[in-house]
């Protein structure tokens, strides 16, 4: 066995610029696999935090009518009840019982369509995070003698003020009677979508209950399970137990993000089977010029009592040394790359249009270890499976016309 | 003697060709124990077919091939392998070594095959090369080893492994006059000391001075064999 890997690894540099040129390709062909994989990881993740755990929620909760009329008139029927209930259910990890509505918000320079939305501050914390997405001011700590509203950056932008300023937001009350009542902006928030950043703005819910006439009011309900990937079954589960009430998980919601998430894991396994195939094709054919230049030698080891079999191994074992280098280089080359990009970020080009969509400009790629490993694993099963033809062309040669070949 | 080689009613025939090749055609020949034998004949009198079917590379059509009371023509292929790496040593026109291993790599390589203890190998494979004269390329690659002294560490090899006869496809025919007669000097000298059989194909006139049996093939039947007493 030694001798074998000998003779394998002395063949693999007897064309040394051959080697190195298969090898290089292989490298590339790793790092453009992990790239494209860790990029589409950090969007996947990036948008998922961004936009389904920190905005939308797993699963949400409403009024049947509210969604074509988001009105405080189209509350659920014991709202409190029901977000209590749920909390308590196995498998919910946050919960919040908001009060939402559409209405209006005005500067003295502007006014605008914004969703309106009564939190409870601890609840939404827990679920939304939106503590943590302050870019300026506090999360509802001000005791001033106006109430106060945390808004988007942008419809600061829109409306031309800043924290400390006051807008006056008008909405209906549970009877449609037209309420108008000002706040003072507390904080500014960000996140990676302008739409919603110009759209939602952030209110407590008591004092918006006691503006609509229902301190009880909840008109939404939204929850994250613990489980992620089991939010179709435990949205399923909840409609069975709430057939009254609309239950909608994140996909129902974001259809386009859901789509798009589809189509970018699509993309990501053509573009990586792509590359492998390609590599793979490129292994296969530096392998079997190697074969077929050596036809004569290959003869007279045939001639002499080396068994086919060894010759077969002989010539997996060269095209598994090249994938070994090669790969063992890539996924090094990728860790590197991987974890500089994940320090300095990866700007997106035209990033800027997809924040309207929830797609972050600049993202952080990371891969858990295991990845590397798995590619690894495929590039070297890739490997050997190019090598197949090869050493079954170098084991069908018949040594007698072998050793006399030119 | 003891007869190392017995071919009866051997018949070769080509079908793969637009028109059938005989090739062999009822070759009944016995070799002894320690022969030094030149096949001779023209270009396409069967010379190279004979050796590769007395081989075990190549199966005749017809007929048999004795080799220790085995009948290798129907040996199945595998077993062929094996029998060929027991019993037969080979040298080639050219290029015959292993370009990767080192001279001494390759004299070892059939010993190796055959599972033989690591220090009897080193020590045969370096015996041999100091027999054909190249003890100080022992851990030379072919590439940088002369013609003539490729054919030597062929000829180290084939014998290496003290096999049953030594079979030789023109081993001379790319060589210069000097480097020839150098290897059939060694050749001679190793079959007379370690009682191996050889036989060559072989065109080579220095060659066929040198045998002490000549056996003409013409047409793929034998045609004379001659016997000379040579020392």
């Amino acid at each position: 066995m030694y001798t074998l890997i000998k003779i394998s690894w002395r063949n693999i540099w007897r064309n040394r610029s051959r080697t190195l040129v298969i090898t290089t390709a292989l490298v590339l062909g790793i790092m453009g696999g992990i790239f494209s994989a860790a990029i589409r990881l950090a969007a996947e993740e990036q948008q998922f935090e961004d936009t389904i755990e920190n905005l939308v929620s797993h699963i949400q909760i409403h009024h049947p009518e509210f969604i074509a009329n988001p009105e405080a008139h189209y509350r659920i029927p014991d709202g409190k009840v029901v977000a209590e209930e749920i909390s308590e259910q196995a498998g919910t990890a946050a919960l919040s019982a908001r009060l939402v509505m559409d209405g209006m918000a005005a500067s003295a320079n502007m006014n605008t369509g914004v969703r309106i939305k009564g939190i409870q501050k601890e609840a939404e914390s827990q679920t939304t995070k939106l503590d943590q997405l302050l870019e300026e001011g506090t999360y509802f700590e001000e005791e001033w003698r106006l109430p106060s509203v945390i808004i988007g950056r942008q419809l600061a932008k829109d409306l031309m003020v800043e924290t400390g300023s006051r807008i006056v937001l008008t909405f209906q009350d549970v009877d449609g009677e037209i309420v108008s009542s000002s706040f003072r902006v507390e904080a500014l928030y960000t996140v990676t979508s302008r739409r919603f950043e110009e759209r939602t703005v952030f209110v407590q819910a008591d004092l918006l209950g006691e503006l609509v006439g229902d301190t009880e009011a909840v008109t939404e309900i939204a929850l994250l399970i613990e489980d992620a990937d089991r939010y179709r079954e435990v949205t399923d589960d909840l409609r069975s137990q709430y057939p009254d009430l609309e239950v909608r998980h994140w996909a129902d919601m974001e259809p386009a993000l859901y789509y798009s998430l589809e189509v970018l894991d699509q993309i990501l396994i053509y573009l990586v089977g792509v590359i492998i195939l390609g590599v793979s094709f490129g292994l296969l054919n530096t392998i079997l010029m190697s074969i077929l230049e050596r036809v004569r030698e290959l003869g007279i080891l045939l001639s002499i009592g080396m068994k086919r079999l060894k010759v077969f191994s002989m010539v997996v074992m060269e095209t598994t040394m090249i994938a070994l280098i090669g790969g063992a280089t890539g996924l090094t080359l990728s860790f590197i790359m991987i974890r500089i990009l994940n320090q300095h970020g990866v700007n997106i080009p035209g990033g800027e249009g997809l924040e309207d969509f929830g797609f972050a400009s600049v993202l952080y790629p990371d891969l858990p270890t295991s990845f590397y490993f798995e590619i690894g694993g495929v590039v070297i099963l890739f490997a050997i499976l190019a090598s197949i033809y090869p050493a079954w062309k170098a084991i069908r040669l018949a040594p007698a016309e072998a050793v006399r070949a030119e | 003697m003891q007869t190392v080689i017995k071919t009866e009613g051997l018949s070769k025939t080509y079908t793969n060709t637009a028109v059938p090749v005989h090739a062999l055609r009822d070759v009944n020949l016995e070799f002894k124990q320690g022969e030094f034998t030149a096949i001779v004949g023209p270009s396409g009198s069967g010379k190279t077919t004979f050796l590769n079917v007395i081989g075990g590379l190549d199966k005749p059509t017809e007929g048999k091939v004795v080799i220790d009371d085995i009948d290798i023509a129907t040996m199945k292929e595998s077993k062929l392998f094996d029998f060929r790496m027991r019993h037969i040593g080979f040298v080639f026109q050219a290029y015959n070594l292993i370009p990767v291993l080192t001279a001494v790599e390759n004299v070892s390589f059939i010993m190796l095959l055959q599972k033989r203890p690591k220090k009897e190998m080193e020590q045969r494979a370096k015996e041999m090369l100091e027999q054909v004269g190249l003890s100080d390329k022992l851990n030379t690659r072919p590439a940088q080893l002369s013609g003539g002294q490729q054919q030597r560490v062929a000829v180290a090899r084939a014998l290496a492994s003290r096999p049953d006869f030594v079979l030789a496809d023109e081993p001379t025919a790319n060589l210069d006059t000097e480097s020839a007669f150098n290897l059939l000097d060694i050749m001679a000298r190793l079959n007379k000391e370690e009682n191996i059989t050889l036989i060559f194909s072989t065109h080579d006139q220095r060659v066929i001075d040198r045998a002490k049996r000549v056996i003409t093939l013409v047409d793929g039947a034998v045609d004379k064999d001659e016997h000379f007493d040579r020392n």
